[in-house]
Formats: structure tokens, C-alpha cells, sequence
């Protein structure tokens, strides 16, 4: 904190110890009282992968805090189909996730890995101190720094790379949060997560295939082609969706890694009961919608009421629906997951239907353990996916909308071409097509779903509402998977 | 058979003839990305076509032994030097003989240029020469030149291909781009921190001469890359991903 | 802080692997003698007693500590730069020549208008807070960044404007590549931005008798507590 802060804050506190109590000078100052707190004994930290976050750490004394944090420049998945270069603390987009308490003296060796091409540094912005760690930890690939601070103030924090060019690096993955638990910790609840926002700029259009670079003029348009949560616009769906049951408690570690946007951070279908404003200290409750500056960060505490899939947005919207920043909460009671799958989105979002909206569904109901299916099966586990995923436009007999959305249902082009329609499933369309006579000219989106689930939901769909009975193997999906 | 003995000694040649190949660059001025205000003049000099290769560097370390893994002082090279050779004369199996040799000092690129007459380039003789695409000598403004050097960070281990590999540019030199990094004679020269955000407004109190320590052109993100990486650089430092070459 | 305890490590390790090698040698090479010395100085490869005093032979150990012959540089010392050096004096030396001293070393120029002069202040507060009789035992070095414009002469006359020009104040000038090279081991960075005008990192560097670094202060009119005392531990 700069001595002129500091000043600030004097004067302002000065006034309120006239007009109020001794209490607030207290809070002004947390830093006063928390350097003197004394150590005692070392632990190595530990560090979690997102959507994960480390156990709490609930009574302990503060302690000699041992951090590893490795630079890992890798190639990952940005989106299906498309892969991205990511620059990585700790091999994750965001960074590993850190957990330590008031008063911790954090010992932080910060290693570039000899394969990275690049030097890279780290601002924690839980340091007080010169660059917040950035000068001190300066690496060379195949080097590593340590360097120590002390937790003086509580609360959730962003980290990143802070190496020239800054934005590059942070637009490239180099984020993460470091949370500063008060003394005694916070307040117990059943799920905790760990979610962080972020851009990624890419020269060509969202889905463009293959390997896509950094796109520095897109950057400083502050233009992104994709808005993710952790790193992926898969990342929270699917299997991949974090969960909860009905009835219980969950808290999210919410960060927002930029380099640009500001979150606008919302769950559909919950209120927050409590959100610790901008990750500090000021509780705010029954919140719908929080904001999250860029290297800001908040948590949110909220308790799930009815099983069902929530979904986690940006909720300026067209990032979620049309740019990634999508994720699902998926609230169980085990027998109901079915029928809270996906309709509840349909009810929601079909007003909206034409834009690139990628709908996510939950899979994990989909047992793909099951490695030889019968026809039959397939078209079983098919209906389910159609119903979840395409019926919402499609309709339930496959009869589609005329002029929106073209029919499946006797279908002329469906018939024609099989790799066209598992291209379709697989990547979307988009374009004038004629279907039975009739003009289209509409948007699908591409559809998140895994090969096994693109086959069986066309197996439905040619041997149902007079089709030609094409029997689609996980072999046609793949060719035309590779032929992309 | 006598065919293949004939191309086995071309290739021969060829190898033992890549350190000594050699290229004229005459004398220009230029205004590099860092550290100058106005243009900087180079005076006419000659550069290796190549990098150092690791049979270039074997055949140095059996003449130089003070330079082989081993025998080699702390001061001059830490412990990741030649790494991964496996013995003080053997280079790893998996590394190609003309491929640029890398985990090399500073220490150790200055001393084996000088055993060749030659010396390290300058950072300023350096970035003269590799402004250049196939055609023009200086392609700094050309997308096609700066989408080449930033798809090379996106390459992972670029450092196992052979020299020669990448586009032979005006002067024609190879490889200043899209293979490894390269030492440089005053890579220490570079001021900007480890805090790169800070580097705006150093006061004169800190550095004599500040106001003409700045990045010309901040737009020139490909290039600025490379003068982070020299920045984060000690000289007993190696990398695999740092080779060298030598200019006289 | 953390550059000194590298060093300590590092240090250590040599001290530490140096050992292990001595070890080693004692069990090939493995020798026994009689505590009484009734042989004087006979040794016997097999454990046993003595022939005349009949004596339990003992394992010959050699108690000499590693670093106490002073010549023995490490490898991390200074002293194995090779380059040349010439004097305020024009004497020409190698800093080898400076071993046994303690060294206080700084890179300047003398035509520098902005940090150097108050980096020369430093170092004069620093000498002023050694105790007299340590004095002997240090050598305070200024390297000239500008050795095409310091010659022997100017640094002459820089010594003896800022009263320095005495046996533990030395100046040097050397090549262009030398000052290049030294100022890595010092991790200075520097750039000549017009003919007389530089930038340079401000680090006063400490270095013991072998030269071995053992402490650095970076930044201008930094409390210079930690490196003084060094320099009154090191100097003993």
C-alpha cells in the first residue's frame, strides 16, 4: 500500500473515530495488527488444479509457507477442434490454485521450465511490496527464483505474469488466484470451487480449426473472440461441470484474469446469499449479478435449493452464449438429474434461439463406459441427447420451425449425405440450405458433445420420423473428425 | 560404394565447413527496438550464414578442454551447461550434429568465437541483420516477417532442428528466427528490470542517461520478446533454447 | 539476501563435495599407523598393531582443512578472470594480484553527471563506518563502464578529486570485451547511450579474500548497514 494510501486512510479513520468507535480504525488498518503475528513451523503448500481449491486451513497457527510454482508454456485445448499455446503457472489455465493465512510467511520459489521459450515473472497482488514479486521472481527458461512475503491483509487475490509484453502474457493463461484466509478461516461450507475468467484473441473466427496464435491488434481493440472460463469454453461442462447436492452450501473463489473485460458474474438460477465485494472484505448478500474488474476477484456463497444444472455466465450474455463464458453447477439428487437436464434451459433460452448458442447439457448421466452398443442402445442414448440438445429447435417430432429451422424429419438433405450431417453436428452451419424445398438461412451452433454422443444422437435421428435407417458407426464420426 | 563415400565426405565438408561460412553485411543505420533514440550506425562486419552447431562445439570442447562439461568453473557456466551431453566429448544421441548447439554460456560463446578469431555480435549488430526478411533489409513492418517470428514461440523444441532449416534472408544469413535464441556480446546492456511495467519513468536518480532507455516501437511485440528473454539472462546462464553465432 | 545464502549453498556444496573426494581417497587408498609413531612416519595397508610397541595401528587421517592454502582460488572466484588491468598509476595488474584483500568493487565513469557521483558518496560512507585497523585489509575498487575515456591519467585525476588517490583506492581501466566481461561476474548491466554518456546499474559488490562475492548492495543511498558489516566480517 502507498504511503500516500496509507495517509488517506489515517485521516479518513481519524473521522471516524470521532463520530464512531475505535472499531474502524482496526479494520482500516488489518496490516498494523497482522505483521507482528508470529510464525511457527513450515508446511509445504498445496497447490490445486482448477475447478479445484486446497483444503482450508481452519485453526492452524500461521506458519512458514513453502510454494512451488512451475512456468509450463504448453498446448492445450482452447475449444473443440481449436488448440492454443497457453503460457501456464503450474501447467493449468488459470494458475494453481493458492491457499494460506493471515500472517503466513510465504516462501515462493517461482520455476520457468527449460523447455519454455521465454522468461516470465510473478505480481501477487497479496504482496505488498515492490511490483508485487514481479522484480524478484524474474526467470529465465531453465532458472528459478524464490523470494518470501508476509500475509498481511485477507482475502482473494490474483496473481500473473507481469513480464514484458504484460498483456500478452496475461492473454495467454498467466493468471491465477492466491487466497489469504483470516484468522481462524472462513466459515465452513460443503463445496468450494475455484473458477477464474479470461479472454483469448485470436486472428480468425471463433471455431476456426487447428492451432490459432495471439492475436496482439484484436488485444488492444480489447476485441476477444473467445471469453472462457478456466481456459477452455469446455472447461465447466460436461463431465466437466462442478456439482453439488441439493441442500448444501457452495462457495465459489471467483477471479477474473482479463487482460481486458470486466465480468459480469452471474449463476442462472441462484442468488448469492453472500459476496465478499472485489474478493476484500465487505460482505454484500442477495446479489444476482456481481462485478469482477479484470485482476479482480470476488467469492460467492450461496446454498443450492432444487437439484437441477445451474448455469454459470459472464451475463453480458453474447460472451456466454456466443464466446464461451459458459459453465454448469449441475445440483443432484441422484434420481432426479434426468429430468432437470437441460429443460429448464430450454424453457429459458429458446426465445433467443438463432444465435450461435452453444447449449450446454449435462453428460455424465451418459454412461460411455459401455463400449459395444447395440443399434438399439444407441438410439435409446440418442433420444436423450436429442432431446436435451436438438429438440429445443428441432422439435420433438423433427419436424423443425419452417423457415427457422429446417425439418430432420423426412429430411431430403439429411438423407443425401451422412458425413455432411455428423460435419453439422460436429462444427455447425451456417448459411443458405434448401431442405425439402424450403429456403434456410440460419446459424447452428457447433455442438458440444463427445463422438460417441454425435453417434448415437444421429443413429436416433436417421432411424426415427421416416429416414433412410442409416446405421452411423464411431468410425464415420472419426473420419469425419480427422478430415477437418 | 564409392558414391556413397563421396557424399558422406560432401557432407563432411559440409559440416566442418559450417563455422566457417561467412557472410559480408554492409555498413547501414537502423533505430533498434531499445536503447537508442536516434538511428545506430553499422559499420560493414561479416556473420556466420549458421549457428553454432553441436559438432561445430564438440570440436571446440576436444581443443578447448577447459570448456567441456566437466572441467568448466562455476563462474563461467552453472550447472546446466551442455546438460545434456551425456559425457564431457559426447553429445546426447538424440541431437543431430548440424543442429544449433544450446545450454551454452555466455562465457563460453565469447571464448569460442574468440578461439576463431571472430567475437560475439552486438545487440545492435545482432537485430541490424535480423530485421531482414528474404527480400528487404529492413522487414520489420511486414506482417508476414513478425507472424513468422511469433508462430516460432507457439513451436515447441525448435531447438532440435537442423540448421539451415528456416529462410535464408537478404544478407543471407539462416536462422536468426524461428530456431533458437542467440547470445549476444553486451546482452547485459539491457535495463529494462524484471518489473517490465515500471520501466516508463525511471528517475535520473537511478540511472545516468534514463531518458534514452525505452522501447522505440511497443508495437513490436515479436522483437520485444527477445530483448525480455536477454534481459532475464546472466552470463553463466544457459538455456536450451540460447545458442550462438559469431560475427568478425 | 537470497543471493547470499545462493552463495552460502553454493560455497557449501564445493566445501561439501571437496570432502566427499578426500573420503573417497582415504578408503582406496587406505593407510595405518602406529599412534606412538615408534616408525616415525611408516604407514601399513593392513589394519593391525605395531611391530614394536604393539600398538592398535590407526586409520591416518589428514585433518588439513581445504581452503586454508590461500593460493587455492575456487571456481567461483573473481581471481579467475585472466584480464588485464591498468591502474590510476598505470601499473599494469591482474585482480589476482588483489587476493588477500577484501574487495569493495563498483563500476562507474568519470565524466557521469547523474548516479556515479553519488555512488562514489556510498562508497566513501560505506569506508567511513569500517573501523581504522580493518582498513589495511581492504581494497576499494572503482572499474571505469568507460574505458576509451578513462584513461590511467583522467582516473589519476578523478582519485584525486574525490581524495582517493592512496594504496587501498584503485581504479582501473581495461578493454572494451574485459569490462563487458567483468561487469557479468558483477551482474551490472550498462549501455552507452551517447560517446560520454552511460546507463549502468548501481551494485556495490563485496568480495573476501579469495574472491568470492559475498554480498551485494543495489540501489543509491540505501541504508548500508548489511554491507558494512560484511565487509568488518569479512575483513578480519
Amino acid at each position: 500500500m502507498s504511503n500516500f494510501l496509507k495517509l488517506v486512510l489515517l485521516i479518513i479513520s481519524f473521522f471516524f473515530i470521532n463520530c464512531k468507535n475505535g472499531k474502524s480504525e482496526k479494520e482500516n488498518f488489518a496490516q498494523n495488527n497482522t505483521r507482528d503475528i508470529v510464525i511457527s513451523g513450515t508446511m509445504d503448500a498445496e497447490l490445486t488444479s482448477p475447478p479445484f481449491v486446497p483444503a482450508p486451513v481452519g485453526n492452524r497457527t500461521a506458519k512458514k509457507l513453502i510454494v512451488n510454482l512451475e512456468i509450463i508454456e504448453k498446448e492445450g485445448v482452447l475449444s473443440s477442434g481449436v488448440s492454443y499455446m497457453y503460457w501456464t503457472f503450474g501447467g493449468t489455465v488459470p494458475g494453481s490454485f493458492i491457499r494460506a493465512r493471515i500472517g503466513d510467511e510465504i516462501h515462493f520459489t517461482l520455476s520457468n521450465h527449460p523447455d519454455n521459450k521465454l522468461p516470465h515473472n510473478i505480481d501477487l497482488h497479496a504482496v505488498n511490496g515492490p511490483g508485487g514479486g514481479a522484480e524478484s521472481s524474474f526467470v529465465a527458461p531453465g532458472y528459478e527464483k524464490l523470494f518470501s512475503f508476509k500475509a498481511l491483509n485477507p482475502g482473494l487475490f490474483v496473481y500473473h505474469c507481469a513480464t514484458a509484453p504484460v498483456g500478452m502474457h496475461i492473454a495467454n493463461g498467466m493468471y491465477g488466484l492466491i487466497l489469504i484466509e483470516p484468522e481462524g478461516g472462513l466459515p465452513k461450507v460443503d463445496k468450494e470451487y475455484y473458477i477464474m475468467q479470461g479472454e483469448f484473441y485470436t486472428p480468425g473466427e471463433i471455431g476456426d480449426r487447428g492451432l490459432q496464435p495471439f492475436d496482439m491488434k484484436r488485444a488492444i481493440k480489447e476485441d476477444p473472440n473467445y471469453v472462457v472460463f478456466n481456459g477452455s469454453t469446455d472447461a465447466l461442462l460436461g463431465d466437466k461441470a462442478i456439482t453439488a447436492k441439493s441442500g448444501e452450501t457452495v462457495r465459489l473463489f471467483v477471479g477474473n484474469g482479463g487482460p481486458n473485460l470486466t465480468s459480469s458474474f452471474h449463476v442462472i438460477g441462484e442468488i448469492f446469499d453472500n459476496v465478499n465485494i472485489e474478493g476484500g472484505s465487505t460482505m454484500n448478500h442477495n446479489v444476482q449479478t456481481t462485478s469482477i474488474p479484470s485482476g479482480g476477484a470476488a467469492i460467492v456463497e450461496f446454498k443450492v435449493d432444487v437439484p437441477g444444472n445451474l448455469v454459470i455466465v459472464d451475463h453480458a450474455i453474447f460472451r456466454a452464449f456466443n464466446k464461451g463464458a459458459l459453465g454448469i453447477l449441475k445440483v443432484g439428487g441422484e434420481e432426479d438429474k434426468r429430468i432437470y437436464s437441460g429443460v429448464r434451459q430450454e424453457g429459458i433460452y429458446h426465445p433467443e434461439g438463432g444465435t450461435i448458442q452453444e447449449i450446454p447439457i449435462s453428460k455424465s448421466e451418459i454412461i460411455e463406459t459401455v463400449v459395444k452398443k447395440t443399434l438399439a442402445e444407441k438410439i435409446e442414448h440418442g433420444k436423450i441427447i436429442y432431446n436435451s440438445t436438438c429438440l429445443a429447435c428441432h422439435q420433438g417430432e423433427g419436424q423443425g420451425i419452417k423457415g427457422v429451422f429446417p425439418p430432420l424429419a423426412k429430411s431430403d438433405y439429411l438423407n443425401a449425405n451422412v458425413s455432411r450431417a455428423i460435419d453439422i453436428v460436429l462444427h455447425g452451419k451456417s448459411g443458405e440450405i434448401k431442405v425439402n424445398g424450403e429456403k434456410y438461412n440460419n446459424i447452428m451452433p457447433k455442438q458440444t458433445l463427445t463422438d460417441n454422443e454425435v453417434m448415437d444422437v444421429l443413429n436416433y435421428v436417421y432411424n426415427s420420423w421416416g429416414n433412410n435407417k442409416t446405421e452411423i458407426t464411431s468410425e464415420m464420426v472419426a473420419k469425419v473428425k480427422a478430415s477437418m | 560404394m564409392g558414391k556413397i563415400f563421396f557424399i558422406f565426405s560432401l557432407l563432411m565438408f559440409y559440416l566442418s565447413n559450417a563455422q566457417s561460412q561467412m557472410e559480408t553485411i554492409k555498413k547501414g543505420s537502423f533505430i533498434p527496438l531499445y536503447g537508442a533514440v536516434e538511428a545506430v550506425k553499422i559499420n560493414t562486419f561479416e556473420m556466420d550464414v549458421y549457428p553454432v552447431t553441436n559438432a561445430d562445439y564438440l570440436e571446440f570442447v576436444k581443443k578447448y578442454p577447459k570448456w567441456q562439461k566437466s572441467v568448466v568453473i562455476k563462474l563461467f557456466a552453472d550447472k546446466n551447461y551442455l546438460n545434456e551431453w551425456v559425457s564431457d566429448t559426447i553429445y546426447n544421441v538424440s541431437f543431430k550434429p548440424n543442429s544449433p548447439v544450446t545450454n551454452i554460456s555466455w562465457y563460453a560463446a565469447k571464448a569460442y568465437c574468440e578461439c576463431q578469431n571472430k567475437r560475439l555480435p552486438t545487440i545492435d549488430e545482432w537485430e541490424y541483420v535480423a530485421m531482414a526478411n528474404e527480400s528487404q533489409i529492413d522487414a520489420r513492418k511486414v506482417k508476414s516477417y513478425n507472424d513468422y517470428i511469433l508462430s516460432w514461440y507457439e513451436k515447441p523444441k525448435t531447438n532440435v532442428n537442423e540448421i539451415g532449416s528456416t529462410y535464408k534472408n537478404y544478407w543471407g544469413i539462416y536462422d536468426l528466427h524461428g530456431l533458437v535464441w542467440e547470445w549476444t556480446a553486451d546482452f547485459n546492456s539491457i535495463m529494462l528490470g524484471g518489473e517490465s511495467r515500471g520501466d516508463g519513468g525511471q528517475d535520473s536518480n537511478l540511472f545516468c542517461g534514463s531518458a534514452s532507455i525505452g522501447a522505440s516501437d511497443l508495437m513490436n511485440y515479436a522483437a520485444f520478446m527477445r530483448y525480455a528473454m536477454r534481459n532475464s539472462l546472466k552470463a553463466n546462464n544457459t538455456s536450451k533454447n540460447l545458442g550462438f553465432r559469431c560475427v568478425k | 539476501m537470497i543471493k547470499s545464502k545462493f552463495f552460502i549453498i553454493i560455497i557449501s556444496f564445493l566445501l561439501l563435495s571437496a570432502c566427499h573426494n578426500k573420503k573417497e581417497q582415504a578408503t582406496t587408498l587406505a593407510s595405518y599407523e602406529c599412534p606412538m609413531h615408534c616408525e616415525g612416519d611408516q604407514t601399513y595397508e593392513e589394519p593391525g598393531s605395531c611391530p614394536v610397541c604393539k600398538m592398535d595401528l590407526v586409520l591416518v587421517t589428514d585433518d588439513k582443512p581445504i581452503l586454508e592454502t590461500s593460493n587455492e582460488i575456487s571456481e567461483t572466484s573473481i581471481f579467475n578472470l585472466t584480464s588485464d588491468w591498468k591502474t590510476q598509476n598505470n601499473k599494469s595488474i591482474k585482480l589476482k594480484e588483489l587476493q588477500g584483500k577484501t574487495l569493495v568493487m563498483v563500476m562507474i565513469y568519470t565524466s557521469c553527471q547523474a548516479a556515479c557521483p553519488r555512488l562514489v558518496a556510498d562508497m566513501r560512507n560505506i569506508e567511513k563506518q569500517i573501523p581504522v585497523d580493518r582498513l589495511d585489509n581492504i581494497a576499494f575498487v572503482f572499474v571505469s563502464i568507460d574505458p576509451e575515456t578513462d584513461t590511467p591519467q583522467k582516473l589519476k585525476a578523478f582519485a584525486k578529486e574525490n581524495r582517493m588517490d592512496d594504496n587501498s583506492h584503485i581504479f582501473l581501466q581495461g578493454s572494451l570485451a574485459d569490462v563487458r566481461e567483468f561487469s557479468n561476474v558483477l551482474s551490472v548491466k550498462y549501455k552507452q547511450i551517447s560517446p560520454l554518456d552511460f546507463s549502468h546499474s548501481n551494485i556495490i559488490s563485496v568480495f573476501d579474500k579469495n574472491g568470492e562475492l559475498v554480498k551485494q548492495q543495489e540501489g543509491l543511498g540505501v541504508d548500508n548497514k548489511a554491507i558494512v558489516s560484511e565487509i568488518i566480517q569479512t575483513s578480519k
